[in-house]
């Protein structure tokens, strides 16, 4: 029993099936649009992204969370026709995934602002519609954690405890400076996944077992951006890292006993908005990296842990507690 | 070129014109105005009826008054809606002049300053430079989908407490598109606009070509930049007409006294006039001040210091008129089917 929102309204729980936690319709940096290097025909744009998530579908993937904050290429209306045409539940969120994407219009407002921005998004509604957030997106920006970035992450706990939503973040740089202000806000370290440290930006595996012991997710969700991927043309981004480096990573973490404190996940844009993506596709997930893990030795209950119960648990919505928002600017307004 | 243009091309939003159909030209405002991101906040109502309505009454006023055009400085990323502007002119007849350009530095997406490379950098030069002349010779771009009327002037700004690396960039970035469309670059000058005035000129663009922004504020007055500017030969701009001392600009009076200092110094073709008005504001607080109050403030105060019907004319017709023409017809807005609205890209 619970619920988790999609553009196509409230979910159970038990409707979930196999989840990727970490994807993207489409993420583009604010301002990529008016670049028409970028442009294509929204029929091949379309085409390309039902492709890629009916392989998802047939490979027995239910549930994708896109993971693209606020203006960078989150489109609520577009999200429905694929969710409908696909059959793919679609997670949206607030958020943003990171200070650096942040629009000028936000960059300057407080965190009880940002709270309440994020606060609407998951209990009212997005961009004007009635479809609501299931998750917050935090994140990194270049350069590392800057006083925006903190803002946000103390923003979007203060919503997760008042909303019951968890919150994905982009990178694991500072993670435990991540971890200390989700904490700080009173937030649970389990609703929070300190994401992509599989990649190769700030690249760190032994944090990945602070992050596990303090009880936050590891997340593995860069899957699938391998440095083997790239051609002359489109050269691998620099956050992909060799394949086999990346399952040693993950295998060095479970083998440990913490495949619980993991997720998995792709960070694969369907139809990339304003940069160059080697190939990349949310079906790759069960493609190629859960036969790998398997191939390591990892078990079919392990397995489905990842792909179905730890998301399941993630993205239930928890209780509601609105009164936190209240109540912490009360406190603010008292200091 | 098209036949019914000779000399002096200016583009407007529905494409080229000769100058002189500008007649009395308001340069250096904004039409809309929108903070990039309001249009994704809860509390902000985008609501393009009521934007065009408030934008159709000022305009038709400005006319009553006997302003003809009327040029957006605003560039791409603040709210520009150049299908609204060609809207509004074929409803109102005002001639309407949109820009190409970004800054300052704090009112640009990310996409601009912080690309996805390592290390993490802005937009290339060239692309930058590329970019901006396109929607002058290719048409000014609705996201995603097509373009629409040109681009007739490239437009950027610094910050107020300095330029910026990155405002540098789009300095140079500007003035490389200037240097392959022929059109003009206006800048709105932060702290120093000696120095912002050499980026330009350094990447190689005459300075005639150049309108100097915020040239009316204390700071400016105190340093005399007016007179400097325009003896290098750029183009002075007191665009904040209305403004006070108590929002860190002259008064009229001093403006009025400026322009005519620069006239009696011999510069009086290189001055223009506006008030940096903003005609719908959106995430933002706005000065109160009106498309009309040039026209009904500051002209009026102008006579009365003693200015000649030839230099209200110069002002406000013959030098706006010549710094908005293209250079050459290189930069020439080419559709790519001629004679339909619509140039759907993909």
């Amino acid at each position: 029993m619970g619920k988790i929102n999609t553009v196509l309204g409230p979910i159970a729980t038990e409707q979930l099936g196999v989840t990727a936690l970490h994807e993207h319709i489409g993420f583009g940096l604010p301002g990529c649009d008016l670049d028409t290097k970028w442009w294509e025909a929204r029929p091949k744009m379309l085409e390309v992204t039902i492709n890629k998530l009916r392989r998802f579908r047939e490979l027995g993937g239910r549930t994708i969370v896109d993971c693209t904050g606020i203006g960078t290429g989150r489109d609520i209306s577009y999200w429905q026709v694929v969710s409908r045409v696909t059959g793919v539940n679609i997670v949206p969120m607030t958020g943003f995934v990171s200070g650096d994407t942040v629009l000028p219009y936000f960059r300057d407002k407080s965190i009880e602002y940002l709270a309440d921005l994020f606060y609407h998004e998951i209990t009212v509604g997005i961009e004007g519609t009635n479809v609501k957030a299931g998750a917050i997106k935090a994140g990194v920006s270049r350069g590392g954690l800057s006083e925006l970035d903190e803002r946000v992450y103390r923003a979007a706990a203060r919503a997760a405890r008042a909303a019951g939503v968890p919150i994905l973040t982009h990178l694991s740089i500072d993670a435990d400076r991540q971890m200390d202000l989700i904490e700080m806000e009173g937030l649970s370290l389990d609703r929070i996944v300190i994401g992509h440290s599989d990649g190769k930006e700030g690249l760190d595996p032994e944090r990945d077992f602070r992050i596990a012991e303090r009880g936050a997710y590891v997340g593995y969700d860069t899957i699938g951006f391998d440095t083997e991927k790239g051609t002359p043309e489109v050269p691998a981004p620099f956050w992909a890292r060799p394949k086999g480096e990346r399952l040693d990573q993950v295998m060095n973490l479970f083998n440990a006993g913490y495949a619980n404190r993991a997720i998995i996940s792709c960070d694969a844009n369907c139809f990339a908005l304003g940069w160059a993506s080697t190939e990349h596709s949310v079906a790759e997930l069960l493609e190629n990296f859960i036969p790998d893990l398997k191939d390591r030795g990892v078990s079919d209950e392990t397995v489905k842990m990842l792909l179905v119960d730890t998301p399941a648990s993630f993205l239930t919505m928890q209780d509601p507690q609105p009164n936190l928002v209240e109540a912490a600017k009360k406190a603010t307004a008292q200091v | 070129m098209a036949d019914h243009l000779k000399d002096n091309v200016v583009q407007t939003v529905l494409g080229p014109i000769s100058a002189d159909e500008l007649g009395v030209v308001l340069p250096q405002v904004q039409i809309l105005s929108i903070i990039p991101g309001a249009e994704f906040a809860p509390e902000i109502e985008m609501d393009q009826q009521k934007q065009y309505d408030a934008l159709k009454v000022a305009l038709i006023e400005y006319k009553r008054l006997g302003g003809q055009t009327i040029v957006d400085n605003g560039g791409m990323f603040k709210g520009r809606n150049v299908q609204l502007y060609r809207t509004l002119s074929k409803e109102t007849g005002v001639h309407i002049i949109a820009s190409t350009g970004l800054g300052p530095g704090t009112m640009v997406g990310s996409y601009f300053t912080t690309q996805q490379t390592e290390p993490p950098g802005p937009m290339p030069l060239d692309r930058l430079a590329e970019m901006f002349a396109n929607e002058i010779t290719k048409g000014t771009v609705i996201p995603r989908r097509e373009r629409t009327g040109p681009a007739g002037l490239i437009c950027t700004a610094a910050n107020k407490d300095g330029i910026t690396e990155f405002e540098k960039h789009l300095y140079r970035g500007s003035a490389q598109a200037a240097l392959q469309t022929g059109a003009a670059v206006s800048i709105q000058a932060g702290k120093d606009p000696v120095y912002e005035l050499d980026i330009l000129e350094k990447e190689g663009l005459d300075v005639s070509r150049v309108i100097v922004g915020g040239l009316d504020s204390l700071d400016a007055d105190e340093r005399g930049d007016a007179l400097t500017i325009a003896r290098r030969g750029a183009i002075v701009a007191l665009d904040h007409a209305g403004w006070t001392p108590n929002r860190g600009y002259v008064s009229n009076d001093r403006r009025a006294q400026l322009v005519l200092e620069l006239f009696k110094e011999g510069l009086g073709d290189r001055v223009i006039i506006s008030s940096n008005a903003v005609g719908y504001a959106v995430g933002h607080e706005a000065s109160q001040i009106g498309f009309d109050h040039v026209l009904t403030s500051f002209v009026p105060m102008f006579r009365e210091a003693g200015a000649t019907e030839e230099q209200v004319k110069q002002l406000l017709e013959v030098n706006p008129q010549r710094i908005l023409s293209l250079e050459g017809e290189k930069g020439l807005f080419k559709p790519e089917v001629e004679g339909v609205d619509i140039t759907w890209v993909k």
